[in-house]
């Protein structure tokens, strides 16, 4: 509090003028003004802002206002700390209804007008803002992925070194039996629920864990990387080479992308702890979690997407040429869709200078 | 109240109409039993959705006498519910009305570290970013994963990584009931008007003090009343020259005339006879 007492003055001029009210007086007359904002609050945390009448809703910034005031006159009247401590719960509870935001509050691109549209523009934009962490993480990936797959064709018992040989066997059986039977729809959705609970988990792991200096997403990249490219390179050599690639083309470019562009993300947020540049390290990490964060979104959408097709098409009996031929579009459309889309878009760019987000990396 | 440098866990938050109100914020073993209920809540709901697929399947079993594959797509639909309870639950919940069902049942809220509501984005980061704050065990709210539980420790705000990187907190907003401002009784008599003087003044500490005594003194007993009062009454009852046996009485009468003398609206108890109107 201040050092001079306000009350001193007012207790001076008080012998001559009208001066503060007593506590009792005060809040007798401002009570019903404060009740009235409660049960208008207690309504709106209940039910929502929307189910007020217009009328109450006029009613409500006005009367915040005024205890508001009521607040600061109770302060410097020095009244007790029980009306005081009331006030302020009922000023923080008016204040948490008023400025709660409405306008975006799902949004994860913070954009504003169609927030799909903007989700779709904001998404590759933010990979091409960050291309420095998405190089890295597809090196990460890729390199130990083709070391995987080279190593092992060259010696099937590297792989057995990185997954254990349990895991690797009914692999090469389930390979080996091809796909021309199909399987049966239940199992499809079996797979799908575990490839969402699995893969975007690991997606969303990859990506906080590269809080650590982007430690944590380069472990998940690399040792991801390194077992996808040995199981590949196992079941190649145990003769099931074209099953496997007809089964893993349809979905790899969004299964593997987004691993990579969470990842990538993961990075990012890790270098701005790193090398912060002029800011604090905690501002630097809300500001890039705050441009990445869609990435993490889209990647997870893409991981869905993927999980629906691994599930549903990737196993069907449908011939390899038609997969494999919608697999390879599918891989030009994810690489067309990051490199291309949302160029020049001003609704994205809007929702971008709007959350501050500029062009660092 | 607290001084400036008061070792204390509130968080100030300042508003546009230049209003200071205080946040406590919440520590890990509050938050802890949040995490627990709502994980308590996740896997009853879990149960019970399990049971219906399992009865599911048996309905469809017998009906078109393909049972491994209605059990195989249940288990996928649960798989599903596993996801959503591991990454969608929190984050969900916490955009939407700011609590998941285990806070609120611990009063708990999260807010932006400017005291505003939280969106999806801030409420989806800092809950992605739990598998950073479980390293390197299982999350559980700060307690045994080390990371969160450093970062939740050398924070002034016991702000896990998540909440860092999302810019939140935890806090437990108060809504104290109105309180009955203190009312002398009984009335001052005329013997006790004659010692008081015109113009006491309290000091905010002393003023404080009194004040919190007077509120608790109905639930003491008589004996550690007297004691308590007896602590301050004294020196005070000196300073204003006034001699009164009870020394609960002398702070009582001295808070009534600070506090109310002068004042629009004051009981009859504050004013000297005649000195004033």
């Amino acid at each position: 509090m201040a050092v001079t007492d306000p009350q001193e003055g007012a207790r001076r001029e008080s012998r001559r003028l009208v001066s503060a009210l007593t506590e009792r007086a005060f809040a007798g007359r401002r009570q019903r003004d404060w009740d009235q904002l409660d049960s208008l609050v207690r309504a709106a945390q209940g039910k929502g802002l929307r189910t007020l009448l217009p009328e109450q809703i006029a009613l409500l910034s006005p009367l915040y206002r005024d205890v508001c005031a009521d607040l600061a006159r109770a302060e410097a009247a020095r009244y007790s700390a029980p009306l005081v401590d009331y006030l302020q719960g009922l000023a923080a509870a008016a204040h948490a209804v008023l400025y709660g935001h409405n306008r975006g509050r799902w949004s994860v691109s913070g954009g504003r007008g169609s927030s799909l549209r903007v989700f779709v523009e904001a998404f590759p934009r933010a990979v091409r803002r960050h291309k420095g962490a998405m190089l890295l993480a597809f090196l990460l990936f890729f390199v130990p992925f083709f070391a995987g797959l080279l190593a092992t064709l060259d010696d099937p018992g590297f792989a057995v070194r990185i997954v254990p040989e349990a895991q690797l066997r009914p692999l090469v059986d389930a390979y080996k039996e091809g796909f021309s039977s199909g399987r049966a729809t239940g199992l499809d959705a079996a797979m799908a629920g575990f490839y969402v609970n699995n893969n975007v988990g690991i997606a969303l792991r990859c990506f906080a864990t590269g809080l650590f200096f982007g430690l944590g997403s380069a472990f998940y990249l690399v040792q991801n990387g390194l077992s996808t490219g040995a199981i590949m390179g196992y079941v190649v050599t145990h003769g099931a080479g074209d099953n496997i690639l007809t089964f893993v083309v349809g979905h790899g470019s969004l299964e593997l992308g987004a691993i990579v562009l969470a990842g990538g993300a993961g990075m990012a947020l890790g270098w701005s702890v790193v090398a912060p540049g002029d800011r604090t390290r905690v501002a630097a990490l809300q500001a890039t979690a705050k441009s990445v964060v869609v990435i993490v979104f889209g990647a997870a959408v893409m991981l869905f997407m993927a999980a629906a097709v691994e599930g549903f098409w990737s196993s069907s009996s449908l011939p390899a040429i038609v997969k494999r031929s919608v697999g390879g579009a599918m891989f030009v459309l994810v690489m067309a869709y990051i490199v291309l889309a949302g160029r020049g878009s001003d609704a994205a760019a809007d929702a971008e200078r709007a959350e501050g987000i500029d062009r660092w990396t | 109240m607290a001084p400036a440098a008061a070792l204390d866990t509130d968080v100030a938050i300042e508003t546009p109409e230049h209003i200071v109100f205080r946040h406590k914020v919440a520590g890990p073993s509050r938050r802890f039993l949040a995490y627990l209920l709502d994980l308590v809540i996740c896997y009853t709901a879990f149960t019970v959705v399990a049971f219906f697929v399992v009865l599911a399947s048996i309905g469809v079993s017998a009906a078109t006498d393909s049972a491994e594959s209605a059990l195989a797509a249940g288990v996928g639909l649960l798989l599903v519910v596993l996801f959503a309870i591991q990454w969608v639950y929190f984050a969900v919940l916490e955009a939407w009305v700011g609590r998941t069902p285990g806070k609120a049942a611990l009063g708990l809220r999260v807010v932006s570290t400017t005291g505003r509501p939280i969106g999806f984005r801030a409420a989806a980061l800092r809950n992605v970013l739990r598998a950073a704050d479980a390293l390197p065990l299982t999350y559980t709210a700060g307690l045994l994963s080390l990371a969160g539980f450093a970062s939740m420790a050398t924070t002034k705000k016991f702000q896990r990584l998540g909440d860092l990187v999302a810019g939140t907190i935890v806090v437990v907003p108060e809504r104290a009931s109105v309180a009955a401002p203190l009312v002398l009784w009984p009335p001052a008599q005329p013997f006790e008007l004659a010692q008081l003087p015109d113009d006491v003044r309290l000091d905010a500490d002393e003023r404080q003090a009194i004040e919190l005594f007077l509120r608790r003194r109905a639930r003491l007993g008589r004996g550690r009343e007297m004691e308590l009062a007896s602590m301050i009454a004294g020196p005070l009852a000196e300073r204003f020259g006034l001699r009164l046996p009870d020394p609960s009485r002398v702070l009582a009468l001295l808070y009534d005339r600070a506090a109310n003398a002068g004042r629009v609206d004051a009981p009859p108890s504050s004013r000297t006879p005649g000195s004033w109107r």
